[in-house]
C-alpha cells in the first residue's frame, strides 16, 4: 500500500472528487511524524509501540453512526444528540463522500437549511487516515489538525473506521500496561542486567544505541545518522572516517525508511570498530544482487521527488565500509551490517 | 569564497543556519542526495532544487559549508530549523541553479587569479 505520510487524501486514487487532499486552513502548516529516533529522547518502549501499532488497530470498526446524502441535516442532527457524537460521515455503501459536523447543524439551524438534504452542506474537503498507517501519524495528524476524530479508509479507499483521541488513549494504555508487565517481569527475572550494571561501566570504549526508523517518514529520516555523526565526533574520531560512517548509516536509515515497512538503526562503537546496522520488518529482496547494482531502484515518483530513490543507497554503503554484508528473506525483511575499522588512539 | 560572497553573487538570503568564516573547497550542483554523499570533497557548497529537510541532513553528513536552494522555493519551516539546529547556513537563491554555477564559477576563478 503506497500512502504518504504528509498527504490525506480520500480522493487521491479516486475519479471522482467528492473528497480531495485538501487541508482546512490550520492544517496548512507542515504535518509529518513526530521525531521518533531516540535521539530525541522519548523512551524506546513508546516509540517501538508507535511504530508497531497500525491505526487499524486503534480505530472503531464496529457500529459506526452514518448517514447518506440523501438524509436531512434534522435527521443528522438527532442522530448526533442521540448517541452523543459531534459528526457523522456521510456514505453510500462503504465509499465517504462528506462528513456533517456539529459546526454545520449550527449553520443549518442559524441559516434555516435544516431540513436540506446532508450532500448540500456536508463538509467535502476531509482529512482522513488510511488503515495502515502507523499510529505515530495518527497521533501527529490530531496534533497538526482541531478535528476530534477521522475517517480511516483501506487500500480501496473504503471508509474501515473512526479513529478518536478517546480509542488512541484506550489502546495506548492497554499497550503500555502490557508493556511494562513484561519489563518488569524481565527485571525480576535477571536483575543483573541493565544499562547500570558493572559488566557495561568497565567497557570504556563500548557504546550502542538504536533509532527507529518509521516507513515513509522522510521528515525524521537521517536524525540518526546524524546522531551517529555526533557520537563519532565526540569520541574525537578521524574526520575521514566519521564521514564514512555517517554515509552508510544514512544511506542505510534512508533505505529502511522509502523501501520497508520500517525497522532500526544499531550502532555500535568499540574501541577498533564501529558497526552500523540496518534492520527492517520486511517485505525484504528478491534480488539482492541486482539490488546492490548503481541505479537499480524501486523508489516511486515521492521519493525521488525528495532526492532520493535514485538506487544508489546499498551500493554507497558497501563503497564507504570495511566490512559490508546483507541478508534479506522474502517477506521477513532485510539485514545490513557495515562495519568500519577503527585506527588505535594515540 | 565566503558566505556573505555567495549571498552576494547569488543574490540570495541568508535565511537559516548563521554566518560562519568558512570558505567554499568544493561546489557541488546536485539534487539527487545520494550523489552527493559520493562526493569526497571538502567544505562543500552545495547547489540544489531541493527543499526538503533532506537536503540539510545530507549537508551535514557530508560537512557542507552551505546549501543553496534556488529559483526562491519556498522552504519548509523544518528545512530551516534543521538548518538551525545543526549549524548548516542555508541560502535561498532567486536565480536558477545553472545561472548559479556560472556565477560561482566565474567567481572563483577570479578569486583564484587573484
Amino acid at each position: 500500500m503506497d500512502w504518504r505520510p504528509t498527504i490525506l487524501s480520500g480522493g487521491e486514487s479516486r475519479s471522482d472528487d467528492q473528497i480531495m487532499a485538501a487541508h482546512e486552513p490550520k492544517a496548512a502548516k507542515r504535518v509529518s511524524g513526530p521525531g521518533l529516533t531516540g535521539g530525541d529522547g522519548e523512551p524506546l518502549v513508546i516509540m517501538e509501540l508507535l511504530q508497531r501499532l497500525r491505526v487499524k488497530d486503534v480505530m472503531r470498526d464496529h457500529d459506526i453512526i452514518s448517514v447518506v446524502r440523501t438524509d436531512t441535516m434534522h435527521f443528522a442532527q438527532n442522530l448526533m444528540k442521540r448517541n452523543h457524537i459531534s459528526g457523522v460521515p456521510v456514505l453510500e455503501g462503504k465509499r465517504l463522500f462528506g462528513i456533517v459536523s456539529i459546526n454545520d447543524i449550527i449553520l443549518a439551524l442559524e441559516g434555516g437549511w435544516i431540513g436540506d438534504a446532508c450532500q448540500k452542506h456536508m463538509a467535502t474537503n476531509l482529512v482522513v487516515l488510511e488503515d495502515d498507517m502507523p499510529l505515530a501519524f495518527a497521533i501527529k495528524y490530531f496534533q497538526n489538525y482541531t478535528f476530534g476524530r477521522f475517517p480511516v479508509l483501506d487500500k480501496n479507499r473504503d471508509l474501515v473506521g473512526i479513529v478518536s483521541q478517546r480509542d488512541v488513549m484506550r489502546v495506548l494504555m492497554r499497550e503500555l500496561t502490557n508493556e511494562l508487565t513484561k519489563l518488569e517481569g524481565r527485571h525480576a527475572a535477571s536483575p543483573e542486567v541493565g544499562p547500570s550494571s558493572k559488566s557495561e561501566a568497565v567497557r570504556p570504549y563500548y557504546s550502542m544505541r538504536q533509532f527507529i526508523v518509521v516507513r515513509n517518514d522522510l521528515s525524521n529520516a537521517g536524525k540518526a545518522a546524524n546522531e551517529i555523526k555526533k557520537m563519532l565526533g565526540e569520541a574525537g574520531v578521524e574526520k575521514k572516517i566519521i564521514r564514512r560512517i555517517a554515509v552508510a548509516a544514512y544511506e542505510l536509515e534512508i533505505n529502511v525508511c522509502i523501501h520497508s515497512l520500517g525497522g532500526t538503526i544499531t550502532f555500535i562503537l568499540e574501541d577498533r570498530k564501529a558497526t552500523v546496522i540496518a534492520k527492517d520488518k520486511g517485505p525484504g529482496i528478491k534480488d539482492v544482487e541486482w539490488a546492490l547494482r548503481d541505479g537499480t531502484s524501486t523508489a516511486n515518483e515521492w521519493i525521488r521527488s525528495m532526492g532520493f530513490g535514485a538506487g544508489m543507497g546499498l551500493s554507497n554503503s558497501k563503497r564507504v565500509a570495511d566490512v559490508f554484508d546483507i541478508h534479506s528473506t522474502v517477506p521477513t525483511g532485510t539485514t545490513v551490517l557495515c562495519e568500519f575499522n577503527l585506527p588505535e588512539k594515540a | 569564497m565566503k558566505i556573505a560572497d555567495i549571498v552576494k553573487t547569488l543574490e540570495g538570503t541568508l535565511v537559516a543556519g548563521g554566518d560562519s568564516d568558512r570558505t567554499v573547497g568544493t561546489v557541488v550542483a546536485n539534487d539527487l542526495m545520494s550523489d552527493v554523499l559520493l562526493n569526497d570533497g571538502d567544505d562543500i557548497l552545495l547547489l540544489t532544487s531541493l527543499a526538503s529537510d533532506q537536503a540539510i541532513r545530507t549537508a551535514n553528513i557530508v560537512g557542507a559549508m552551505c546549501v543553496v536552494v534556488h529559483n526562491a522555493k519556498p522552504l519548509p519551516q523544518t528545512m530551516c530549523q534543521v538548518a538551525d539546529t545543526l549549524g548548516i547556513p542555508l541560502v535561498s537563491s532567486p536565480l536558477p541553479k545553472y545561472e548559479s554555477c556560472v556565477r560561482i564559477h566565474d567567481f572563483l576563478k577570479a578569486e583564484a587569479a587573484g
